[in-house]
């Protein structure tokens, strides 16, 4: 028995001298766990470009939905098979995890760590930098609710509530309308912002100003068929607050030429070496028809010989499959690495304004002048001359008509979004122009929105299925609240 | 070292001297019961020179003093008897499953077969090595009821290894291996993207370090109470292995052995022979199913095949037709600027396959005395795959000795090293341009008109990535396709491992009934992985390096009392204390953007600056103490209890202590009825144990992530999996409930063991929606539930002094649910898939359901009849692309096992079967779409190929109904993709089942008059074995439905599936 009690006494010492802390093990000593505020926002502008950039077909696809290009041997997504790669999913986690959550901890962080040297709050360069975050989340949040309907709003983004319920579109809709009122208020052009963290504007808080005030009228422009009293007070008073007046305004993000920060068409089109993309005949035909200058810096020429006896421009028919080498392909400038992509521009402000004034609303100036102004932005941005411009305007399938606004800002607007499918998109949506007719051997009607995520589906069920109800059916033909024509 | 030198000297000086009389010992053999034993093997003691006793046990042999007899006989434990000075010896013989048989149970410790009241089969080393295999893990397929082992074809390949079903949601659930009571390593290093099917290299899991011909036996103790030892590790069951040890005497054994191999062709591609290269008629000529150039410069245009595309949709193969292909634009083949015959291809890829060669050479000595014992080794395997370029070499040292410092006090410790290097292991998944996966090539985007041999003079004749797969004739750079011989040659991984893997221990034994053992063990190894992409692939080159060390350090101190209270009372009592730390270090760095200087592979050859390499250092510790006690009434009932306190790291300080309980008996009933001659031995037991076991490393704390800097401006994020700070242990609660009986003198018996195993509070990433700007997050969220029954049976039906015949079946079946999942959430995606499907844990169904889209059924009556066509006269495709269209989970699996023994020879063979599961092929998703396959050019209902033109009486009517319900009459072109990836994704879920007739093995001991003439020799053995010789029985075409992806959770989808290798090998096992 003494050898039994000298076998525990052993063990008890064993253990006993084994009991320090070993809670510190879990701290994990190759990543941060403070960072500074700055560095979400950057992350996620940068995140936001790239996905509304993207031209990878497993993530955006809005190029081919709005018929600018064309994918050649696999022309499923041209067919809108969008569930096979769960675009659906992905889009709407690039915004949400990608995007909205890096925002919201930038927001978070910015009391903490924007502060004076001596360690005081610095409240006006705080204000400014959590304005601006605002005013990104607002412009994340539009693409959102533009491009499902109902969505997880008011209690998205907490994750003690991982199953969130889903809030009606145009309520959401106006809330970011407030929201964005308030954070163009904060905006003092006499205290410093952002710096060199923002890669749009290097900080300048006049141009957020009026970026701020152009996204306001870009949301309000979009409501004009459903609430036409809303969408005039919102678009006065963004005109009043200042929108971009010319191209030196845009919004561009400005890529890297090396990885892992370049234009991401250089990685989906260059890097990959793949030919999936060339021009849609929809978009050549008609900038053909129009004689657009802008075709030679949208698409190169096809080769004679190839599918055509002489060298022009060529595109192919929406989701026929078709061989690369036969037509136009998306020009060699887009592709480069360091390519800007454009969050927003002066040109499509001048359309805003152009369909503002023809509906009657105070935006200063006539619709026509807005217009030719739109059309002529645009193709000064492609590398145009004025005197294209002028001449491309006075043809008559160009020159501003007010009988048929919709049907020709719808055209201009649609062919001044190349490059930004999600965009053209939503024009194409509201104003019904031009008039696309579905892909070949299409799996549905040309999608109105995008289906609700798998994943949503899966583990947010019953707010899901309310979703669907709610907003008539979780099917791409449901049009959107905005959407009434 | 220097003291066990000097014991092998005096050992051999003995066996020289021990030369005596020699006389004749006659003798019977009996039973426990008295009754004769007939054609028992009586062999004398470290010799080959034996007899076997008559039909009534008798025998006659002669000896020398001093020698052993060694005696067997089906269905008895071989035992040893000394020999005295009469000339008789009567020789009793206990019955396997009585009193003589040890089973080796937890922490190595050594029990009888009365006094375990758990699952343990066991198996010895002969078993598991019988048929050659590098691996030893795949060679326990079908032998033990309830080990579901799962390979895949790859050289070198993981090999997932799952007792009683899938316990954990998302954690880990391979069994622990743990050699001579020392948990190994077995640790899967393949990347996400690799175990998601996007690519990447299997490098196989760690156990295969294990030296084959250093293994004992192997104890597989299935359920929690056999392990709860082992703590948390030892949740999903253990392997234990038990290697060699030295004996007395010396022993040297050398083992030889060379397999060479061939492809099963029924697990690859066949090809169509018809059509050539192209996606449809939509380029150039006036067919459109050519480009149509000028190549020749004589100002007309010529025919050239459309090199661009990657299937079979082309024009069909008309010998008078003279195209221009690949090779007319290599400026070194014969058939530069040659037009030449629109044919199909002389060789296709089947003949890519190499033969397949491994030799593995080993040489074993051993010895001891009554002072100590040890043992060495060494084995050096080479295997060649049948993927060119492809070779692992292992080397493997053991080392272990052992020394009575005195009589109660033993030092014993061993070391292995084990050495590995791969090259050129094979790609698996779908990994997109320039894929290194060639089965993604061959089995789904290929061109029948390519010859592969042609292929593989073109990368020989100048090293080149001369391409069958050109973008252009004016743009000479590869497409979507590398020559496959330039991604063998050029593209290759290599690694390496280096692992040192011992133990030291001192055992004290402080009276007959009380021992102490401390024991320290240390298992670490260093790797590296180097993956490349040569500048000139189709893929951006590359080089990506990825280096890890493991090390786990365990410590126990273990006190254990065996005593006789009374006659009929045995007590044994466990105490002990366990400190485990684990740490695991890795860092991968790649270039970016390409390499400046082509061939060369370093990090510094990058084009742009390289982003900084991903680092983990991770350790777990985990303190654990346990007790456990065992009372045993007249070796018929037994009565055991262990209790485990665990405290790890890795949960949060409130919560990191966790107990559990285990509680067994066992009834050996056949006590109770000494008269029933026919009964040899019935045992009942019955158990109940729990498992506690904590978090993942690091799921505790949030930490961000940094992302590489927008040139100077720094960029972080939150990551996408939120940790948790208020987790608690999970656990896993298991009864089970088991028979054993033993009939006839074990001339026949089984073992039938009926289980239900719950894990609660599994501690897992909860999927959340992302609406929250998470993936997931952590949280004591999943339970499961398993339930099962695993049957053994053994007979020996025939039995006679030359010939006996042996079976021995394994049946288990296992029913796996998911009960519940984070409140709110009825369904989990464990993984999405290329192609649209994924694989779900969905409750109230068992675990790996595979979902995607399903076809449009008429009135929702979903027969094959009833499959609704559109307009265009392909099928429908469902929108909601989470439709469930399989599970992954067999119905059962077993195995049958025969032994046949005539004279020396000996002759097994084993079929292996697993019944029921599903998965889902990208394989035929893809190579059924682009035309490769016989069925995409099958007549029509004409009888017209079903490629001609619909206008000419071709075109396919797809079985179903239109959209009105009337029956389909809709004669579609039988255009690219129509029979393949624009169907549904439900088309393409296989049934997973087969029957494989796995191992067969003939052996053949030269017989003992002609050994004793060579000198020196004790045994040479010579024996054929082959290994997967035969699928008997599948439903899954062109491919093997064993093969995965990778160990781990995600099953039920194969994509660029590997073809099986036939193996035959011949073996020499020479003993000294």
């Amino acid at each position: 028995m003494r050898n039994l009690l000298y076998v525990v006494a052993v063990t008890v010492a064993l253990l006993t001298s084994c009991t320090k802390d070993i809670s510190d093990l879990n701290i994990d000593p190759k990543n941060p766990s403070t960072a500074p505020s700055y560095s979400f926002f950057t992350n996620a502008q940068r995140s936001l470009s790239n996905t509304l950039a993207s031209s990878n077909v497993n993530l955006n696809i809005f190029r081919l939905i709005t018929q600018h290009w064309q994918e050649t041997q696999y022309p499923e997504e041209s067919q809108y098979d969008i569930g096979t790669r769960e675009i659906n999913d992905n889009f709407w986690n690039a915004l949400f995890r990608d995007v909205l959550r890096d925002l919201r901890e930038a927001k978070a962080l910015t009391p903490v760590d924007v502060v004076n040297p001596d360690g005081s709050a610095n409240s006006g360069h705080q204000q400014n930098n959590l304005a601006m975050i605002e005013i990104l989340e607002i412009y994340t949040w539009y693409y959102l609710v533009t491009t499902y309907g109902n969505i997880p709003y008011s209690e998205a983004l907490n994750i003690d509530d991982p199953f969130p319920k889903y809030d009606d579109a145009k309520t959401i809709y106006d809330d970011l309308l407030a929201r964005l009122d308030v954070a163009i208020g904060q905006l003092n052009p006499a205290e410093p912002g952002l710096g060199e963290a923002d890669l749009i504007y290097g900080g300048n808080v006049d141009q957020w100003k009026k970026f701020a005030n152009s996204l306001k009228l870009k949301m309000g422009i979009t409501i004009a068929d459903v609430d036409d009293a809303k969408a005039r007070e919102t678009i006065e008073s963004a005109v009043a607050g200042g929108v971009f007046t010319s191209n030196e305004d845009n919004a561009l993000l400005k890529y890297l030429g090396a990885p892992p920060n370049t234009n991401p068409i250089w990685v989906d089109l260059v890097q990959s070496g793949r030919d999936d993309f060339v021009a849609a005949s929809t978009l050549v035909n008609e900038l053909l028809d129009l004689k657009d200058p802008r075709i030679d810096n949208f698409f190169t020429e096809d080769q004679a010989g190839r599918g055509s006896p002489t060298t022009s421009y060529s595109g192919a028919d929406p989701g026929v499959q078709s061989a690369y080498i036969q037509y136009s392909h998306v020009h060699p400038n887009i592709t480069a690495p360091d390519f800007p992509h454009v969050l927003m521009d002066y040109s499509e402000v001048e359309f805003y304004l152009a369909e503002a004034a023809q509906r009657g609303y105070d935006v200063g100036g006539s619709a026509s002048e807005h217009y030719a102004n739109g059309v002529t932005a645009s193709i000064l941005y492609w590398g145009g001359t004025p005197a294209e411009a002028a001449t491309y305007l006075a043809q008559p399938g160009v020159a501003y008509s007010p009988a048929t606004f919709k049907q020709q800002i719808g055209i201009q607007q649609w062919i001044a979004f190349y490059n930004r499918g999600v965009d053209a998109w939503i024009s194409w949506r509201r104003l019904d122009s031009p008039q696309l007719q579905p892909a070949h051997d299409a799996l549905s009607d040309i999608p109105k929105r995008f289906p609700y995520p798998v994943n949503e589906q899966n583990v947010n069920t019953t707010h899901y299925q309310e979703a669907a109800e709610q907003i008539g059916g979780d099917v791409v033909e449901t049009k959107l609240w905005w959407d009434i024509f | 070292m220097r003291k066990i030198a000097s014991l092998c000297a005096v050992l051999m000086l003995l066996s020289a001297f021990a030369y005596a009389q020699t006389r004749t010992l006659t003798g019977q053999v009996r039973d426990s019961k008295g009754s004769p034993v007939p054609f028992a093997n009586v062999t004398i003691k470290g010799t080959n020179s034996g007899v076997s006793s008559d039909a009534n046990g008798n025998f006659r042999i002669d000896i020398r003093d001093g020698q052993s007899l060694v005696v067997s006989s089906v269905g008895f434990a071989e035992q040893e008897f000394k020999v005295g000075t009469s000339s008789t010896l009567n020789i009793t013989l206990q019955s396997q499953g009585n009193l003589q048989e040890v089973v080796v149970t937890s922490l190595g410790l050594k029990r009888t077969r009365n006094q375990v009241p758990f699952a343990a089969q066991q198996l010895a080393g002969d078993d598991v090595n019988r048929s050659r295999n590098a691996n030893f893990v795949q060679n326990l397929s079908g032998k033990v009821a309830g080990l579901d082992i799962k390979q895949n074809n790859s050289l070198g390949g993981s090999t997932n290894v799952i007792l009683r079903g899938t316990k954990s949601i998302t954690g880990d659930n391979q069994a622990l291996f743990v050699v001579d009571g020392v948990p190994y390593n077995n640790s899967n290093t393949n990347t996400l993207d690799q175990r998601t099917a996007r690519g990447g290299y299997d490098y196989g899991n760690a156990a295969a370090d294990i030296n084959p011909d250093d293994i004992a036996s192997v104890t597989v103790l299935k359920g929690a109470a056999a392990s709860a030892l082992y703590g948390s590790q030892g949740a999903n069951g253990v392997i234990l292995i038990t290697t060699k040890k030295g004996g007395k005497g010396l022993g040297i054994t050398v083992n030889s052995s060379i397999s060479v191999g061939k492809i099963d062709k029924s697990t690859f591609t066949k090809y169509q022979k018809q059509y050539g290269a192209g996606y449809g008629a939509f380029y150039e000529d006036s067919t459109g199913y050519f480009l149509f150039r000028d190549i020749d410069g004589d100002g007309r245009e010529d025919l050239v095949a459309p090199m661009l595309e990657d299937a079979s949709y082309g024009g069909k193969f008309d010998p008078n037709l003279m195209v221009y292909q690949w090779d007319a634009f290599d400026p070194a083949s014969p058939n530069f600027g040659k037009a030449r015959p629109w044919v199909g291809a002389a060789h296709d890829p089947t003949e890519f396959f190499e033969t397949p060669i491994s030799s593995n050479q080993s040489i074993y000595i051993d010895g001891g005395s009554d002072r100590g014992a040890f043992k060495m080794g060494y084995t050096r395997s080479d295997d060649k795959g049948y993927m060119p370029n492809s070779k692992i070499t292992k080397n493997l040292v053991n080392l272990g000795g052992s020394y009575n410092i005195t009589s109660r006090l033993t030092a014993a410790g061993v070391i292995n090293f084990s050495n590995i290097e791969g090259k050129g292991r094979y790609g698996t998944g779908y990994d997109g341009g320039g894929a290194r996966n060639l089965m993604t090539n061959f089995k789904q985007w290929w061109e029948t008109n390519v010859d592969i041999k042609e292929q593989k003079d073109a990368y020989f004749r100048n090293h080149k990535n001369i391409t069958w797969n050109w973008k252009d004739p004016d743009n000479l750079v590869p497409n979507f396709w590398d020559n496959p011989y330039w991604t063998r040659y050029e593209n290759f991984s290599n690694d390496e491992r280096n692992r040192y893997f011992g133990n030291v221990s001192l055992n004290y034994k402080v009276t007959d009934w009380l021992n102490l053992l401390g024991r320290a063990s240390l298992d670490h190894y260093d790797e590296i992985q180097e993956e490349r992409i040569a500048v000139g692939s189709v893929a951006t080159s590359e080089y990506e390096r990825f280096n890890r060390s493991f090390s786990e350090a365990n410590y126990y101190f273990l006190a254990s009392l065996d005593k006789d209270l009374s006659t009929d009372i045995n007590f044994k009592a466990l105490l002990g204390f366990n400190l485990r730390r684990d740490r695991t270090q890795s860092i991968r760095a790649e270039t970016n953007g390409g390499l400046i200087v082509p061939k060369v592979y370093s990090l510094s050859n990058s084009v742009n600056t390289p982003n900084a390499p991903i680092e983990f250092d991770g350790t777990r510790e985990v303190q654990g103490s346990f007790a456990g006690a065992t009372f045993t009434w007249r070796e018929m009932v037994t009565l055991d209890a262990t209790i485990r306190r665990d405290k790890s790291s890795t949960l949060p300080e409130d919560n990191n202590v966790y107990y559990y309980p285990s509680v067994s008996a066992g009834f050996v009933f056949s006590k109770l009825m000494p008269l029933a001659e026919w009964l040899t031995y019935g045992k009942l037991r019955a158990n109940y144990a729990e498992v506690g076991n904590d978090a993942p490393i690091y799921s505790v704390n949030d930490v961000y992530i940094a992302v590489p800097p927008f040139g100077a401006e720094a960029q972080t994020s939150v990551t996408a999996a939120k940790n948790n700070p208020d987790l608690v242990p999970e656990r896993t609660r298991s009864y089970e409930a088991g028979v054993e009986i033993a009939l006839f003198k074990n001339r026949a018996g089984f073992d039938v063991t009926a289980y239900t195993a719950k894990s609660i509070d599994q501690i897992m990433p909860v999927i959340v929606s992302t609406a929250t700007g998470y993936n997931s997050k952590f949280l004591n969220a999943g339970t499961m539930e398993n339930k099962g029954v695993e049957v053994s049976v053994f007979g020996t039906p025939v039995q006679s002094r030359d010939f006996s015949w042996t079976i021995n079946v394994n049946f288990a079946r296992n029913r796996n649910k998911v009960v519940k999942l984070f409140e709110g959430a009825d369904n989990l995606v464990l993984a999405d898939f290329q192609g649209g499907v994924s694989l779900n844990a969905t409750i109230g169904q068992p675990y790996g359901e595979i979902r995607g889209s399903d076809y449009v059924y008429f009135n929702d009556n979903k027969s094959p009849a009833n499959r609704v066509v559109g307009a265009n006269g392909r099928y429908l495709v469902s929108s909601n692309a989470n439709i469930v269209i399989g599970n992954a989970n067999p119905d059962w699996t077993g195995g049958i096992s025969n032994t046949l023994k005539y004279k020396n020879f000996s002759f097994s063979f084993l079929i292996d079967t697993r019944q029921g599961g599903e998965l889902f092929s990208l394989d035929q998703f893809y190579g059924q779409g682009t035309g490769l396959y016989p069925e995409t050019v099958l007549l029509n209902d004409l009888g017209n190929p079903s490629r001609d033109p619909v206008a000419s009486g071709g075109g396919i009517i797809l079985p179903g109904v239109k959209e009105d319900g009337s029956p389909n009459d809709i004669r579609r072109a039988n255009s690219e993709g129509t029979l393949g990836y624009r169907q549904p994704t439900a088309g393409f879920v296989y049934d997973a089942s087969y029957i494989k007739l796995r191992e067969a093995a003939i052996n053949y001991a030269f017989p003992k008059s002609f050994v004793d003439r060579l000198k020196y020799f004790k045994g040479i053995d010579i024996a054929l074995s082959g290994r997967n010789l035969w699928i008997i029985d599948k439903d899954l075409p062109y491919a093997d439905p064993e093969e995965s992806m990778s160990a781990g959770n995600l099953q039920g989808y194969q994509v660029g599936a590997y073809p099986t290798a036939r193996m035959l090998t011949l073996n020499l096992k020479l003993r000294f």
